[in-house]
């Protein structure tokens, strides 16, 4: 009877508490109308734009804007309102009931244990992922155009993003004595991150670099079709460790003075680790309209320039101008360049008073003994500038420009599905599993 | 010819907890051996849960020696000879009695012939295919003490193996508990009820404030009460010494 694995027996139990469990089943019923809401307006806008722009509309007809990212950042909102109580009560559940008294007196490693809760936990935010599915094929019975990794990224971005919510809810239910403190601690987390966005946008320097690792900025990455490999790292480091405090807090026969040291030292290895992850370079723009890459052309010519390429520009954190600056020309060029400096200079946060600065919004480039001033921030100066400190040019453009994807279609069937079909069938299979455990 | 000394399945010395600055156990020490019936006596709060858990290793100990079958066990770690029935519990509430059953059985590595035996004799089968969380507080205490007992483990700690059940059901689990107990298994039992701790166990361990007030049988703990009026039963013992 003994001759499955502990972990095996474990992955059995957890699976089925999983579908005993009414958070589970009220996430995936409400996944099917949260999806609804996403893509119905986004194919009705896609269609407005579409009838507007005509044929050749470029990157203003990407399914990746258009659709995808619209339509899955439905699990945003599960992941922060939804699967965290869905995590507590699959790890809070066991101690509340007096299971965990009993589990535990068969010696099985504490990762073990944590691991099959996890392992379950993003098997049921796989399930939860049909809603997006279905929008998927929807979209494609409206004869809309599809890039399957467009869509990958997206999934993938939502999936670490699940993975980070199910260890920091496991943790916190670990770690809290009831599942409403649980509860708390998780929305305390995400509010947390929203500060430290904030913080970010407003101060910039190492909280506008800090805010670029928290889970909405990791999800805005992988919806843009960019799949950085420092971010992906960093929220592996966050899942592992994440998990790591909940594995030690479910160890309850440990003295506290212990759990606290180890949930010290796991804190320490998890900010080294972070540490060095942020240096990892690497990016892959999986995007079919690259749309976070220079032209080809550009690009070859930007990695012929071997000189360090300094940019100074006196703009503030909060100020649009900069934000245009560093999310799009400044982040294409460090994928393109290797030896890129960017300094910001400003006196105030928002730059709203700076107009009597007569510097204030200067952009300077320099390149050797050269330096060149423009204040201009779209792309295309941008890489004027660079081309011209560099007194080269970037040659023939390509051929293979994105050519749009225009869809003027109705969103026909969607509502009846989304808001209708799956939140009436997954409420009457949760209700009929619910009734009559098997 | 010398004769080896007889090896305690369960020998504690000096074992403390505290909570904070509440000391909950102190210099608790006592032996059992292999297929006696320890009732473990003392009034609500006197530390017999948390004996319990820091016996099984759910909970750590601060101080003390712990040893099963002559090894000791490191604070915190779960003895593989015992196995600990935890009181007021409804674990997996969502799930059956069968599935419990046979997780349990899968985890632990429980005969099955063992649980169907358990099933008979604890009256359950008529539970099998019920959710735990739906059982009232005495027919999930048989479920579970039919889990319990159809464990492969030598020595059983259970926390009020009568509690919620009426009359003819204590009655008859006392009896399947003594049935254990001839087969040379060993039970440690929490009980509230002076009466069915008297009619169970062959000996006591009568807790209180956190330590050991008296170990023995009736008589040897009778003999401990000085007095004008001679003490007869147990529950005047208890009364006397806690």
């Amino acid at each position: 009877m003994r001759s499955r694995s502990a972990g095996a027996w474990l992955l059995r139990k957890e699976w089925r508490e999983l579908i005993a469990s009414r958070s589970f089943w009220l996430m995936l019923v409400l996944v099917g109308p949260l999806v609804g809401v996403s893509f119905i307006p986004a194919v009705q806008t896609y269609a407005e734009i579409s009838a507007g722009a005509g044929s050749g509309c470029g990157p203003v007809c990407a399914p990746l804007d258009g659709i995808w990212a619209p339509t899955f950042s439905a699990y945003e909102i599960a992941a922060i309102f939804l699967l965290p109580f869905v995590a507590i009560r699959q790890v809070a559940g066991d101690r509340q009931s007096g299971a965990l008294k009993l589990e535990l007196q068969r010696p099985v490693a504490s990762a073990i244990r944590i691991g099959a809760k996890a392992i379950v936990l993003l098997a049921g935010s796989v399930v939860a992922m049909v809603p997006a599915l279905i929008a998927v094929v929807l979209w494609m019975s409206y004869g809309g155009h599809t890039y399957a990794p467009d869509i990958f990224v997206v999934l993938a971005g939502h999936f670490l993003n699940a993975g980070l919510t199910i260890s920091f809810a496991m943790a916190a239910a670990a770690i809290a004595d009831h599942p409403s403190t649980a509860a708390m601690l998780a929305l305390a987390g995400t509010v947390g991150t929203w500060v430290l966005a904030f913080a970010g946008a407003v101060y910039g320097g190492i909280w506008a670099s800090l805010a670029g690792y928290t889970p909405a900025a990791l999800v805005a990455l992988f919806q843009h079709g960019l799949v950085r490999l420092d971010v992906v790292l960093i929220a592996l480091t966050l899942i592992a460790s994440g998990l790591s405090v909940a594995a030690v807090w479910t160890r309850i026969g440990r003295p506290l003075r212990s759990r606290l040291a180890a949930t010290a030292g796991v804190a320490a290895v998890a900010t080294v680790l972070i540490g060095a992850c942020s240096f990892a370079p690497g990016s892959v723009d999986v995007s079919e309209s690259r749309r976070n890459s220079f032209g080809e052309a550009e690009e070859r010519a930007l990695q012929r320039i071997r000189e360090p390429l300094r940019i100074e520009a006196h703009l503030a954190p909060a100020d649009p101008r900069r934000l245009e600056l560093d999310r799009q020309a400044i982040a294409k060029l460090r994928r393109a360049m290797r030896n890129v400096e960017v300094t910001y200079i400003s006196r105030t946060s928002s730059g709203l008073y700076e107009g009597a600065d007569p510097g204030y919004g200067e952009i300077w480039y320099e390149l050797g003994s050269r330096r060149i001033l423009n204040r201009a921030t779209t792309d295309e100066a941008v890489l004027e500038t660079i081309f011209e400190l560099a007194e080269m040019s970037p040659g023939e453009e390509d051929d293979q420009t994105f050519p749009g994807y225009p869809l003027d279609a109705r969103p026909v069937g969607a509502a009846v599905i989304l808001y209708g079909v799956w939140p009436a069938t997954l409420a009457g299979l949760g209700f009929r599993k619910l009734r009559r455990p098997t | 010819m010398s004769v080896a000394p007889v090896v305690p399945l369960l020998d504690v010395s000096n074992l403390g907890k505290s909570y904070g600055r509440t000391r909950a156990l102190e210099s608790i020490s006592f032996a059992i051996h292999r297929g006696e019936v320890v009732g473990l006596i003392g009034p609500n709060g006197a530390g017999k849960t948390t004996l319990f858990e820091c016996l099984a290793g759910v909970l750590s100990r601060d101080s003390g020696e712990i040893r099963v079958n002559g090894r000791t066990v490191a604070a915190g770690a779960s003895p593989s000879d015992v196995f600990y029935l935890p009181d007021a519990i409804a674990p997996w509430p969502e799930q059956t009695v069968k599935w419990a059953m046979g997780f349990v059985a899968g985890f632990f590595g429980a005969p099955a012939h063992r649980q169907q035996d358990m099933v008979r004799r604890l009256d359950v089968a008529t539970l099998i295919e019920r959710p735990i969380g739906a059982l009232s507080k005495g027919q999930r205490k048989r479920a579970l003490l039919a889990i319990a007992l159809a464990m492969p483990h030598p020595m059983l700690l259970i926390d009020e193996p009568f509690e919620g059940l009426d009359l003819r059901q204590a009655r008859d689990v006392s009896s399947v508990l003594r049935d254990e107990a001839s087969t040379g298994r060993t039970l440690l039992v929490s009980i509230h009820q002076i009466a069915d701790a008297a009619r169970l166990c062959d000996r006591f361990i009568l807790l209180s404030g956190g330590r050991v007030k008296g170990d023995g049988t009736i008589d040897a703990l009778a003999a401990q009460v000085s007095g004008a009026t001679p003490v007869r039963d147990l529950e005047e013992v208890f009364l006397a010494l806690t």
